[in-house]
């Protein structure tokens, strides 16, 4: 029996084109449109680099965290060079703002940084950025501090110097290797994950009485359902590996992404968020009470929702969530799984990588329990 | 006679209050085919349901082959046919395929399952169409693909949920002279309809529902006793004076009289030759009409008789 209706859920989901083409061809053509964008953004940014200056004022001169990452990032032998910048007067860089030979200029205040423009685009937008973060890191780095004179006086200023100077070489290794690119692939490939929910929430429709007739033609047949949901499921996550072998070979050999060397764990990382997927889809498919064409609708909207949450049409928007709303991506797959490589991709240390791995099996064991809860009970309420 | 199903006090409440089946006793015995006739929710779709195991019900109970029926009977489940009343087949598989798999729901062997898909399409006249997808059917066809997925495993004991709605006479006649050969091969079936001629037609036993109660149960004949009427007379007359109608009622065995459009009806509660006197009455006042027939009361009238509104209301 259970490998009847996996033979047959699997003939109904290869043969299903609207599902086929939101599963198979939807992720690859992204990364096609992604790679045509990204190639040619990387080609402008190897060409330009930002002019701005900088109010050299004494609380500047003493801010070792500030000055040393303005000047890494606008060293001439640094390939990734960001900024040509002019150390200045307030005056002067007003003028120069003005006279538009910068695009702004920063000026420290009372350990707060204040940026100046004349208008908003992209390089005003990277100038924020890169302000906020450093402005970010001081913050956390200071509040080490604090927590740490309570109670180690002793070993405060050692520590802190050491926390100092790692956050500043970190800055300094990541911007070698700073690719925010590489999070656009990261967000497709969670949402490739994703698109598991949509698979498993079409074969799981089936067998729901109180959904479609064909539910409760399986219902009422002496076939008990655990088999039929869990050979649904199956099916499923097979067509899913399917989709996933594809996008990497694509991704890998055709596109030639450089994901880094930990492909075993990304692999791993890929798997759990394809289950997760499937999670999603049992969740959705279960508790949502619609025709299947808006289940799949739903279930696109929730996948593409927590992709762009994640930094799929953006990095931006992955930073302002996690610093604005860092619940929503606790709790977003789609962001555990990208945050994962992320995790995988930026650092040594991958306790963050087993976090996000711990989330998304969490995710996992939440929806299936809520889940057979509804679809286990023996009768229903109403059909 | 042995009872296949028995129900007593079914009562199915919903969490509204709203009661959809209100202490509802039936048996179905072997070998029949029994009608569940009333109008749109009337309660017959939940009572199938709650027998199936699919619906929860308030109290009551139902056996079926002489055993408590629960979730998880799959022995009784094994021998229950479904036919329900919207087509519930897989739009990605062919007639051959969605008939193999529901088929391979209750029966293992391959050889043995390939033999009844063949029979069961054999017997809904869908033999050219095998390898076509239910897109590629007639509504029609349709239906009767839903009915083979329903009766391919040979099931001793069937429920037509209203199966033949929105379909043309000759799937109709198809279905119903597929359900009269399924009970000469010894199957037992339940069949619920609003349609009464079908009823009449096709069961030995009518039950009549409304709002979840039997209202009254017998062959049709004997649910005719109970209409208050022995006869109808149509006649179909153009501009028909007022005293006409009031000597037509002082006629002998008539009950009522009623002239609307062009149309007179004409009741009576009993006698003989009722037609015959109103052809003469006719001729004799110079009356022109067009046809005059006679009926029979219909279930109709018997449901018309026990609640005061038309089965189709």
């Amino acid at each position: 029996m259970f490998l009847h209706n996996f033979k047959y859920t699997l003939k109904t989901l290869f043969r299903n084109r609207s599902l086929l083409f939101w599963t198979f061809a939807f992720p690859l053509i992204m990364a096609t449109f992604f790679h045509m964008a990204f190639a040619d953004i990387t080609e402008d940014e190897q060409l330009k680099t930002i002019d701005i200056a900088i109010v050299n004022n004494n609380e500047f001169n003493n801010n070792m965290l500030y000055k040393q990452t303005f000047n890494t990032l606008s060293d001439d032998n640094n390939e990734d060079k960001l900024f040509n910048i002019t150390y200045t007067d307030r005056e002067d860089a007003k003028k120069l703002l003005e006279d538009k030979k910068i695009e702004g200029y920063l000026e420290l205040n009372n350990n707060t940084p204040k940026l100046t423009f004349q208008s908003n685009g992209i390089n005003q937008t990277i100038i924020k950025y890169v302000v906020d973060e450093i402005h970010d890191t001081e913050k956390m780095i200071s509040s080490m501090k604090t927590d740490m004179k309570s109670g180690m006086n002793s070993i405060n200023t050692n520590v802190c110097n050491y926390v100092e100077a790692k956050e500043i070489e970190l800055k300094d290794t990541a911007n070698d290797n700073l690719n925010y690119i590489i999070i656009e692939y990261f967000t497709l490939i969670a949402m490739t994950c994703l698109y598991a929910g949509s698979v498993s929430m079409v074969s799981i429709n089936k067998t729901l009485p109180y959904l479609t007739g064909k539910g409760k033609r399986v219902t009422v047949a002496p076939t008990k359902r655990s088999i039929i949901i869990f050979s649904s499921l199956l099916a499923s996550f097979l067509v899913q590996l399917l989709t996933l072998g594809l996008l990497f070979v694509y991704l890998l050999g055709v596109l030639n992404v450089e994901f880094g060397c930990n492909v075993g764990l990304m692999v791993l990382l890929s798997l759990v968020g394809s289950l997760a997927g499937v999670a999603l889809g049992l969740l959705v498919g279960t508790f949502v009470k619609a025709t299947e064409n808006s289940k799949t609708g739903i279930m696109i909207a929730i996948t593409m929702a927590g992709s762009f949450l994640s930094g799929m049409m953006g990095v931006g928007m992955k930073y302002q969530i996690d610093k604005n709303l860092p619940l929503l991506n606790k709790i977003n797959p789609a962001n555990m799984i990208t945050d994962g490589f992320y995790a995988l991709y930026y650092y040594t240390d991958y306790s963050r990588f087993w976090f996000n791995i711990g989330s998304l099996l969490i995710f996992i064991s939440i929806a299936v329990i809520l889940s057979s809860r509804k679809i286990g009970r023996a009768r229903y309420d109403s059909i | 006679m042995e009872k296949v199903i028995e129900v007593k006090n079914l009562t199915k409440e919903y969490k509204k209050g709203t009661k959809a089946v209100d202490d509802l006793s039936l048996e179905v015995y072997k070998g029949e085919i029994v009608g569940l006739l009333g109008p749109n929710g009337s309660g017959k779709s939940t009572t199938i349901n709650c027998i199936l195991s699919l619906l929860k019900y308030s109290s009551g109970s139902i056996k079926v082959f002489g055993k408590e029926m629960n979730p998880d009977s799959y022995d009784i489940k094994s021998k229950i046919g479904v036919v329900f009343q919207d087509v519930s087949v897989f739009d990605e598989l062919t007639v051959y395929e969605n008939l193999d798999y529901f088929c391979g729901l209750y029966i293992k062997d391959k050889a043995k399952r390939k033999e009844l898909v063949e029979e069961a399409i054999e017997l809904v006249g869908l033999q050219d169409f095998k390898k076509y997808r239910p897109k590629q059917l007639s509504g029609g066809l349709l239906r009767r693909l839903n009915i083979a997925c329903g009766i391919a495993h040979k099931p001793k004991l069937i429920f037509f949920d209203e199966p033949t709605v929105a379909v043309d006479p000759q799937s109709r006649n198809n279905i119903l002279s597929g359900i009269e050969k399924l009970r000469e091969e010894g199957a037992t079936i339940v069949y619920t309809t609003h349609y009464m001629e079908e009823a009449e037609i096709l069961c030995d036993r009518i039950i009549i529902l409304d709002k979840g109660t039997v209202l009254a149960s017998g062959t049709s004949d004997e649910l005719k006793e109970l209409a208050d009427i022995e006869e109808k007379v149509t006649v179909e007359v153009n501009d028909l004076d007022e005293k006409y109608i009031a000597k037509i009622s002082d006629l002998k065995n008539v009950d009522v009289v009623t002239y609307s459009g062009n149309i007179l009806l004409i009741t009576y509660k009993k006698g003989k030759n009722n037609i015959s006197d109103m052809v003469e009455f006719l001729k004799n006042n110079r009356i022109k009409y067009n046809k005059i027939f006679s009926e029979r009361p219909t279930l109709n009238d018997v449901f018309l008789e026990l609640t005061g509104k038309e089965l189709r209301d």
